[in-house]
């Protein structure tokens, strides 16, 4: 009993040193620490509307409990299978493509010449700030049945024209692909910065050993930004559910939606447009609980597998 | 020796015509969105326009600027990123730092704290009224304040810091007596120009890209960003632009607004962009930069 | 010491956040239940409304068009202002946000005194009238709204669509005068003449003359190149809707989706999406799509490639608003206008027109209104005569001149000086672009649907439109429930399987399976909401 209490007056006596020593940290901390309490932890109340009929004049507190009532709905809804199915799959399809950023940083990484280097950074990255409606403008001019390039082309050749539109086996490849082209250039930045940060020493030492380009690239570029790979793979599983779901809100139609219609937009048309804002919160709250569950499998299997991990 | 030097060459030419192959592809929609922005909407909308400019004009340019509000909006959307940025800086550094330090107790803790953030929110009532009771309605700082981190910037951050900044570094500073204050500011900030400038430049982006909050915050036209008044001139509702069809009495007015979107609409997105492009290569020099002054003071 | 005292200091500023923020909510509301209004000083009739000085504050949706105006300085609030001593601040939120900044507004506790063309929807009026928030403006309107009051007694359409299953009326509607079709007809048939002539055809009368027509058109292809379009317009539904006249279906117009009257039983509602007739007209529209008569982009079609296809000249025929107002003389004069077609079975009616209670929440007033009365006599005016002008015309004399005794718009507004459009001049100084608002009557009304060619073709029309439209129905909480759940998935079933059919993309071969479907999803549950809707709409 003495002995415990000992033990955890020591421990307790570390901590007190650790902080004294280290005080400044948690002061670094405090800003952020604010932040986060100010503007998302006080109004983090407003889940409650997930289990509530939630009236804008009773306010959130006051509204009248419905339990799952919400959640009943969207589950037993006609649709819930296959908003969920294309969900995922759509997610599962872009995060396959999640390495496309990282080849294109590590070939950009190893060109010589600067003025080119330069160039085409530039070029690839300004796609990212052409808005979304204009894209899909872009698409649909593009593609089009009738005066479409695409179709154009395929004429040409002989090909009838396909309504890649309206087709629910290509909404898919469209979408994402057409994301790729656009955020392609962006999603690069972030490794050049983490290669900007390798040790240069690293690479002097093996190029006195005889290490081809390919071989750095392999034995030391990749390794030393494995752990931002990993961190940004962890944190983009985190947001699995999320879908920009303006994009397909732009690229839908009646005719497609068997692949695109996606949790986000349901929640769109039946929540938001209706006010039916418990509803939609209610969804939410569902993608939440599929994304931690994700999140934290993911950061389980990133510990066991590299030594990167976000906890 | 010359084998591999040889190899390094194909490697090079390689990498080079990929570099350029990506390029190309990906250029492709910008030289469409310059050429849309000079050429007649009406090739445009036919399809006609589909690489270079077709029946040249410059209305829509000149449409854009003759509105005043977009040289405000200019000048509010800079301000507002300015600003942004540095106090994003401010916050998000230190914590990274810090959560990037094996000293720090709790880290499990913290990460969750931040790392929940990112998972669940209040909703948009809860947090205007946060707004609304900070007396920040209608100001600068409800654009600058919430939003004003994220979970994944600190995350990103705190991963670059562990990974650039030896922990022998920070023992031996330490043991000198450096304090953290001082660590922070003399050692691992000039360490860290290739995260600071990743960092200000994808809030600094979103900043300017965003209007959403301003259309919830801010009442006065004058305190209005960039990105509001252009939404304003192109149709505000283009998502739902069918359900226009059915106002009865505006048909006309609507088909008006229509065209003229289709006039300005690409040349808007140049007017938007063209001041963070014109950025981007200034800030690139620190992608190298950084570790070059980092491996000069070591 | 120090850090001691920054984590103090830290503490303190959570917890005064904290409290200042975890109290508004709610509180604030209820304060101001219970206290609605006591009755101001009106005037009873007459302008100015009141005697004193009214400030009142309005929350409104301000519609794209209305771009770069302030209602808050402008001729016609300042006309109004002047008139009747009753001084509108506006609060004016962008479509972007209006949902958004709505709900901040009811829910925050910042009520505005009134709700003008906010686009609540029967399912808001219910749930937040029923609750207290908005007023229940029975007694009000008759006693202050003499104008709303006549004209719910002309055409009790009216008093049944604005009225709730509790009884309760929560808000002004917006109208159009019955007798201006032309309005209600919104977008309508167009067929072009020019090629009629070549072809020489007669202007179609059945669904067979439609056909033959869009055939000879594609073979003609007078734009060359196999670019011509025989149907087109900006969505099929203008289609689905113009023919559901041919084939006997949507007989009470398309208010209620999917719903129509039993012509078997005229006490019964009828689901119409699953009937033979419904079935039939898809196997037409079916049979012109996959033969290439209808734009095969016309499910992805936006306004913009619409308007410029049409001044190229590509399409045969469609459905759309006044063709020279929108695409020129050139263009627009080679169309003549169509009617109902003839169908298989002998069906040949209009159905595809709007009821005249076109938005039942025009006005809406709030519990914290401090005087509705003088809101309501406010708002009652633009449905006289003297307000429909002062609305859609303006001020005689600055916006309006009146020639032959008809009121024209003056030459600064026709013809406007350099770049500026018909419609930007008019923003300038009337706000009703996007906003619908009290009655719109054809006498005092100057846009699209009453040029020469579009009244033409509303008299043309005119025999043939159905006799009674119905409004959107009310509801019931509870059956509102049933509506967003139940009815939201069978009526996206339908509209998604409906362009399938039209497509081909799925057979209708398949049909058994597909009515099939829709009675697993629920159909009998909504029919009986519709039903008893029906039947309050009938006893109203």
């Amino acid at each position: 009993m003495a002995k415990d209490q000992s033990i955890q007056r020591g421990k307790r006596a570390t901590i007190k040193k650790s902080f004294q020593r280290n005080w400044q940290l948690y002061l670094f901390m405090m800003p952020v620490f604010l932040y986060f309490f100010i503007f998302h932890y006080i109004p983090m109340y407003g889940v409650q509307i997930a289990f509530k009929d939630y009236f804008a004049t009773l306010g959130i507190w006051g509204s009248e409990w419905v339990g799952f009532e919400h959640f009943e709905r969207f589950f037993s809804s006609y649709y819930f299978w296959r908003l969920l199915k294309n969900t995922i799959i759509l997610n599962l399809y872009m995060l396959v493509l999640f390495p496309l950023p990282i080849i294109l940083a590590l070939a950009f990484n190893e060109l010589r010449n600067g003025a080119f280097k330069k160039w085409t950074q530039t070029l690839t990255y300004a796609p990212h700030f052409i808005s979304v409606v204009v894209v899909v403008g872009m698409l649909v001019a593009f593609l089009d049945p009738n005066t479409g390039l695409i179709n154009h082309l395929l004429r040409a050749l002989g090909i009838d024209s396909i309504p890649f539109l309206t087709s629910p086996d290509w909404f898919r490849h469209i979408f994402v692909w057409s994301g790729q082209w656009q955020t392609l250039g962006w999603s690069t930045i972030i490794y050049l910065a983490a290669l900007a940060g390798v040790n240069p020493e690293l690479h002097e030492a093996a190029k006195v050993d005889g290490a081809t380009r390919m071989q750095r690239i392999f034995r030391i570029n990749i390794p030393s930004i494995m752990p931002t790979i990993v961190i940004l793979f962890i944190l983009n599983i985190g947001n699995f559910m999320q879908i920009g779901f303006e994009k397909v809100l732009l690229m839908q139609n009646t005719l497609n939606s068997e692949t695109s219609d996606v949790i986000q937009t349901f929640v769109y048309e039946t929540g938001i447009l209706e006010g039916q804002y418990s509803f939609a919160a209610a969804v939410g709250l569902f993608e939440s609980a599929i994304n931690i569950v994700l999140l934290i499998t993911v950061n389980q299997i990133a510990r066991k597998v590299s030594e990167n991990s976000l906890w | 020796m010359s084998k591999f030097s040889l190899s390094d060459k194909a490697f090079d030419r390689l990498n080079f015509l990929f570099v350029l192959l990506i390029t190309i592809i990906i250029i492709y929609p910008l030289i469409f969105v310059i050429s849309a922005s000079i050429s007649d909407p009406h090739a445009v909308n036919t399809g006609k326009m589909w690489l270079w400019p077709v029946d040249v004009t410059f209305e829509g340019f000149q449409r854009v600027f003759q509105n005043d509000a977009i040289w405000i909006g200019y000048k509010n959307t800079i301000l507002y990123t300015v600003v942004g940025v540095i106090v994003h800086l401010f916050v998000l550094l230190p914590a990274a730092y810090a959560l990037s330090r094996k000293e720090l107790m709790g880290k499990k803790a913290w990460l969750w704290f931040i790392l929940f953030t990112m998972l669940f929110n209040g909703g948009l009532i809860p947090t205007y009224l946060v707004v609304r009771n900070l007396q920040m309605l209608d100001t600068m700082w409800a654009i600058v304040i919430p939003g004003v981190v994220g979970a994944w910037s600190i995350l990103v951050a705190r991963t670059f810091f562990q990974q650039t900044i030896p922990d022998q570094l920070v023992e031996a500073a330490k043991i000198d007596g450096a304090s953290d204050i001082y660590l922070f500011f003399k050692v691992v900030l000039p360490l860290s120009m290739p995260i600071i400038a990743v960092m200000a430049l994808f809030h600094g982006v979103a900043l300017w890209n965003q209007y959403f909050n301003a259309l919830i915050y801010l009442r006065t036209e004058d305190k209005f960003p960039l990105q509001l008044i252009l939404r304003q001139i192109l149709i505000l509702n283009e998502v739902s632009a069918d359900s226009a069809s059915s106002a009865a009495g505006s048909a006309q007015s609507f088909a008006d607004q229509i065209k003229t979107a289709s006039l300005v609409k690409y040349a808007v997105i140049i007017v938007s962009a063209l001041p963070l492009l014109i950025v981007y290569p200034f800030l690139q020099r620190f992608f190298v930069k950084g570790v070059l002054i980092g491996s000069v003071k070591e | 010491m120090l850090k001691k005292l920054f984590f103090l200091i830290a503490t303190l500023a959570f917890v005064s956040a904290l409290y200042a923020c975890g109290n508004d909510d709610g509180g604030d509301s209820d304060s101001k239940k219970g206290d609605a209004a006591s009755s101001g000083d009106v005037n009873a009739e007459g302008f100015p409304i009141v005697d004193e000085d009214l400030e009142l504050t309005f929350f409104a949706n301000k519609p794209a068009q209305n771009e770069g105006n302030d209602w808050n300085d402008i001729l016609i609030w300042n006309e109004y202002r002047d008139l009747t001593n009753v001084d509108v601040n506006w609060n004016l939120v962008s479509p972007d946000a209006l949902e958004e900044n709505r709900n901040l507004a009811l829910g925050s506790g910042d009520l505005p005194d009134a709700f003008f063309l906010a686009q609540l929807t029967n399912t808001d009026l219910l749930r937040y009238g029923s609750q207290g928030s908005f007023l229940a403006l029975n007694d009000l309107i008759d006693e202050y709204a003499p104008n709303l009051k006549e004209l719910m007694e002309n055409d009790p359409t009216i008093e049944k669509a604005i009225t709730f299953p509790d009884g309760n009326i929560y808000s002004m509607p917006a109208l159009i005068e019955e007798d201006f079709l032309s309005l209600r007809l919104s977008a309508r048939p167009w067929i072009n003449e020019d090629w009629l002539k070549e072809l020489d055809m007669d202007i179609p009368e059945t669904t067979g003359d439609f056909y033959e027509y869009l055939k000879a058109v594609k073979e003609l292809d007078p734009v060359g190149n196999g670019d011509t379009i025989p149907y087109g317009g900006t969505a099929i539904i203008e289609l689905v809707q113009w023919l559901s006249g041919s084939f006997g279906v949507m007989n009470h117009g398309p208010s209620n989706t999917n719903l129509d009257l039993d012509p078997n039983d005229d006490s019964k509602v009828r689901y119409y999406a699953t009937t033979d007739e419904y079935k039939e007209m898809m196997e037409y529209i079916n049979m012109l799509y996959e033969e290439g008569l209808i734009d095969q982009s016309i499910f992805t079609i936006e306004w913009g490639q619409f308007l410029a296809n049409a001044s190229d000249n590509l399409y045969g025929s469609m459905i759309f608003y006044d063709p020279i107002e929108l695409f020129g003389e050139e263009i627009g004069s080679q169309y003549n206008s169509v009617a109902a077609l003839e169908g298989p079975d002998g069906h040949q009616s209009y159905n595809k027109l709007s009821s005249s209670v076109w938005d039942p929440a025009n006005l809406v007033i709030s519990s914290d209104n401090p005087n509705p009365e003088a809101t309501v006599r406010w708002m009652d005016y633009f449905y006289g005569d003297e307000g429909a002008e002062l609305y859609y015309m303006g001020v005689e004399g600055e916006t309006f001149e009146v020639e032959d005794g008809e009121a024209v718009y003056s030459d600064h507004i026709l013809n406007p000086e350099g770049d500026m459009t018909f419609e930007q001049a008019i923003a300038q100084d009337l706000t009703w672009l996007g906003s619908i608002s009290g009655i719109i009557k054809e006498d005092y009304f100057q846009g699209g649907e009453t040029a020469p060619q579009s009244l033409e073709a509303a008299e043309k029309i005119q025999p043939q439109v159905i006799d009674e439209v119905w409004p959107r129905f009310t509801f019931t909480d509870e059956e509102n429930r049933i509506l967003q759940s139940t009815g939201e998935d069978i009526n996206k079933y339908v509209e998604e399987m409906r362009d399938k059919f039209i497509t081909g993309d799925e057979d209708l071969d398949g049909w058994d399976n597909y009515v099939q479907t829709i009675e697993q999803m629920g159909m009998e549950e909504l029919l009986e909401v519709y039903q008893a809707a029906y039947d309050r709409y009938q006893s109203n």
